[in-house]
């Protein structure tokens, strides 16, 4: 199914904006006012629900006219699309963003012709789905990882980095006994939150090329 | 509005179509989805996290009444979008340069597309049926592709060798710890906040 590549979901939404020439500002920009005002770190809306590697909003407004001889043409709505990278099937998915984010959705989305609300998950479901549109081709580089197994395996690549750097020309009985503490201390920490930039580091210099 | 979070950048592009080409690229787009090898050009341009394109058919769409006006397009639309890391300028570059056959495949059935070589062209018509983003959030900005699949092939040989560790002796564990440093070397880039692109 081209909407799915190994483990991760192509979700692609297009959704009709409400067209009301006695709206002022018109709904179109009130989504972008909206999502202008949004985070996109850790207190994210797409952090605070399971399961999305990379998302975007984009109000679409038209067509794009390349020039003669092709036909100039216009759409007769503005289209808000959704555009997302993310684990495990689609209605668990969407589900997870329906309980978590509800607020983020309604506020967004009402703007959009025929939304029936997050709080009516059978609606909610049916409607995103009837916005929905079918990937024909979905790349990933990595297909087979959560979010999370990304997050905990970048946590992991910088610790390790450090501990390696850390323990050069340890002896054998030495490095194995921190290497066991290390492992049981890394374990047993938190996996970063998603949408955060990871740990403060600062930039190593001395290099000959700098 | 951006395009860019930390080391991602969004790219969004709308092109039309004659009705009777898109099912040509339906075609290339299901060998190319088929036939791994030919995925190699893609995968080996190593900083597209992930990319899709998308056709919609001049009455595909969606419709939903309730005020909603019929589109009456004459023109099938292909709908790209990618997350890649590196400056739009590498991007194109890089895609030009790596995946011109590739992409005359899938955009030469769009209207007016000039052709991935030479690069001048195909940047203008580029930033012609580009559209921005409004809202663009990644689970990990800090990360490109590349630091993505090293991480996981640390996390695999770091836990390989964390599950054993306990059972062998220092010499052992000598070895052992010379293979992981073997294994993992390569895959330590560091990841942080993106250098500023001029």
């Amino acid at each position: 199914m081209p909407n799915q590549n190994g483990s991760v979901y192509g979700l692609t939404i297009l959704s009709p904006i409400i067209e009301d020439p006695k709206a002022t500002p018109s709904h179109d920009l009130q989504i972008r006012d909206y999502l202008a005002q949004l985070s996109t770190r850790e207190d994210s809306p797409f952090a605070q629900a399971p399961g999305t590697h990379l998302a975007r909003l984009v109000v679409m407004d038209d067509v794009v006219y390349v020039g003669a001889p092709s036909r100039e043409e216009h759409l007769k709505s503005k289209y808000l699309i959704f555009e997302s990278n993310c684990d495990g099937d689609l209605d668990s998915y969407l589900s997870g963003l329906a309980t978590k984010i509800p607020e983020h959705l309604d506020a967004v989305w009402k703007h959009c012709v025929g939304y029936p609300g997050a709080a009516n998950r059978t609606a909610f479901l049916s409607y995103m789905k009837a916005c929905q549109l079918e990937t024909t081709f979905f790349f990933a580089a990595v297909n087979n990882k959560s979010v999370t197994e990304a997050l905990r395996a970048l946590q992991t690549q910088t610790a390790v980095a450090d501990f390696i750097a850390t323990h050069q020309g340890v002896d054998a009985a030495t490095l194995q006994r921190e290497f066991i503490q290390f492992a049981a201390h890394l374990k047993s920490q938190p996996i970063p939150p998603p949408g955060s930039m990871g740990p403060h580091r600062t930039i190593k210099t001395g290099g000959h090329n700098e | 509005m951006s395009n860019i979070n930390g080391k991602v950048y969004a790219m969004n592009a709308i092109t039309p179509m004659k009705t009777w080409k898109t099912w040509i690229l339906r075609v290339a787009f299901f060998v190319l989805d088929h036939v791994k090898p030919m995925q190699k050009d893609l995968i080996d341009l190593s900083f597209i996290e992930f990319a899709r394109w998308v056709v919609v058919p001049r009455n595909g769409l969606p419709f939903l009444g309730n005020g909603q006006q019929e589109e009456e397009l004459t023109y099938d639309y292909l709908l790209f979008f990618s997350n890649f890391n590196g400056t739009w300028n590498q991007y194109i570059d890089a895609f030009s340069a790596v995946l011109s056959k590739g992409l005359n495949l899938v955009w030469r059935w769009s209207e007016k597309f000039p052709g991935s070589v030479p690069v001048t062209l195909f940047k203008e018509y580029i930033a012609r049926v580009q559209f921005d983003t409004d809202y663009y959030y990644t689970a990990y900005p800090h990360a490109t592709a590349n630091d993505v699949k090293s991480a996981h092939i640390v996390q695999a040989s770091f836990d390989s060798l964390s599950t054993a560790a306990a059972h062998y002796t220092p010499q052992q564990f000598a070895d052992a710890w010379l293979t992981f440093v073997l294994e993992v070397q390569t895959h330590l880039g560091e990841t942080g906040e993106a250098p500023i692109a001029g």
